[in-house]
């Protein structure tokens, strides 16, 4: 059975931050994000994260490829997205590439993309727990990795910003034959 | 009932409930056919199967559809947050979605109203954010892989895409001690199933059991195959088990029903599921001691 659509009662708790340098740009942009539906709210950075004006725009850092291509398609200015826990380690880099032969996998941080040497056609997606991953699986599995929707063009989350990645490194890797 | 909530990636999928029914390479649920790819669906799929082979009631499945933009993921848990009381689930396993620490917080606070506790049982991006809320303690099982399990040790990471260099790049040898690193921090579960090249089964920071064999690396680059053992834990937790042998059998099971597909890079989830059956008649009774419940119903 299928219900009616609840009202929703959002429950601000952000785990990122956007750092502007003038205030008038922060609530600029938090009109933007609200508007297309992110939860979002102003509040004041903590000195340690601050780089311009003393407010900024807490989001959920999940979604923070959906929230810079919003605010760069509205052209909102901003200066950065930062972890709000001060402690948090920078976005990871590392790729790993695993050779099964016939195919290659290439792992971005939580992500793999694995395709068939041969013919650059990706055949499989893994890892990864935000809601834009089985989407970008159907959407890049059985397609040749140079005609793949860029992941950060139709994703939404630091999931698919790890998936760009290893996209990327796929296309590099299938342009020089296929092995690391 | 055993209860499985996540979102599909089906653009405009309205809040769906029901009991589920197999189609092949397809879920149904109420009306709705949702494609047995990666994710909630392979999860389900999982689980239904399981309950089939053990003449169980079939799993509810509550989804959503929602690619990412969270619309859909923020209707699911509102939903679970009002109804779970009366739904009264004896397992709940919550899977994609997007992180919310907020309504994490409000949906544990339901779950500790509800008469009878489910089970609790967490995957993918559930887990994200109830770690990141700090209420890992309020569940009875994750499901991480290794690059998750580093996230759940790493203190300050939100999300997995965060974690400290040095925990990411430890290699699975190190499983155990990433894992002590989370209980230590309260960030996980009473029992972690750590997926990989070895299974791990840790409780309260103790390695119960690891399963290696047989050994099917292509297992790792099919997507979906996480998912799987998760609903196999489900499964066989709502048919009685206890957690950690629920979660020493999924291991196993996933395995071999990789070894029978002859898994590849390029075989495809629903592949491994098809397996189950063949795969639990051949070991299930001398795996976990249960030999025929066919008939029994466990809600």
């Amino acid at each position: 059975m299928a219900f009616m659509q609840r009202k929703q009662k959002p429950q601000p708790e952000g785990t990122g931050l956007v750092l502007f340098q003038e205030v008038q740009q922060a609530m600029h942009a938090e009109k933007v994000l609200r508007a297309a539906g992110h939860v979002v709210r102003l509040v004041a950075p903590p000195p340690e994260l601050r780089k311009g004006c003393d407010l900024a725009v807490e989001i959920n850092l999940t979604e923070q490829p959906a929230i810079e291509r919003l605010l760069r398609e509205k052209d909102a200015a901003w200066i950065s997205v930062a972890p709000q826990r001060v402690g948090t380690a920078p976005l990871l880099d590392v790729v790993k590439v695993t050779d099964f032969g016939q195919w290659t996998m290439v792992r971005a941080g939580n992500m793999k993309i694995t395709y068939d040497k041969a013919t650059g056609i990706i055949v499989n997606v893994s890892g990864g727990g935000c809601p834009d991953i089985p989407y970008l699986y159907a959407q890049l599995v059985d397609r040749p990795l140079a005609e793949a929707p860029r992941p950060t063009e139709i994703g939404f989350t630091l999931c698919a910003l790890n998936l760009e990645r290893a996209l990327a490194e796929c296309l590099a890797l299938h342009a020089k034959g296929g092995t690391p | 009932m055993m209860l499985i909530a996540g979102t599909v990636p089906i653009q405009g999928l309205p809040l769906t409930m029901g009991k589920v029914t197999d189609e092949g390479d397809a879920i149904v649920i109420g009306d709705r056919r949702i494609p047995c790819t990666q994710g909630t669906a392979a999860m389900i799929s999982a689980a239904l199967v399981t309950t089939a082979c053990l003449g169980l009631d079939p799993p509810h499945g509550l989804v959503v559809g929602d690619i990412g933009e969270g619309k859909g993921s923020r209707e699911l848990y509102q939903y679970l947050i009002d109804h779970v009381e009366r739904l009264a689930p004896k397992v709940l396993a919550l899977h994609y979605w997007l992180p919310d620490m907020g309504q994490t917080r409000e949906l544990c606070r339901a779950v500790d109203r509800c008469r009878q506790r489910p089970v609790m049982i967490a995957d993918a991006a559930s887990m994200y954010s109830a770690k990141a809320a700090g209420l890992a303690g309020a569940f009875d099982v994750f499901t991480p892989d290794a690059t998750e399990v580093a996230f759940l040790a790493d203190a300050e990471a939100t999300h997995p895409a965060h974690v400290a260099r040095h925990l990411f790049e430890t290699d699975a040898a190190h499983v155990p001690e990433l894992a002590r690193a989370a209980y230590r921090n309260g960030d996980a579960a009473r029992l972690l199933l750590v997926k990989g090249a070895v299974d791990h089964i840790i409780r309260d920071g103790d390695v119960l059991a690891t399963v290696k064999e047989p050994d099917v690396p292509a297992l790792e680059a099919i997507g979906g195959t996480g998912d799987t053992i998760t609903g196999l834990v489900a499964a066989l937790t709502h048919c009685g088990l206890e957690p950690h042998e629920a979660a020493i059998i999924a291991g196993r099971a996933n395995r071999v029903a990789g070894q029978h597909t002859r898994a590849t890079p390029a075989t495809r989830v629903w592949q491994v599921i098809r397996e189950f059956p063949a795969v639990f008649r051949e070991h299930l009774c001398s795996w976990s001691g249960v030999c025929s419940v066919k008939g029994e119903n466990h809600d």
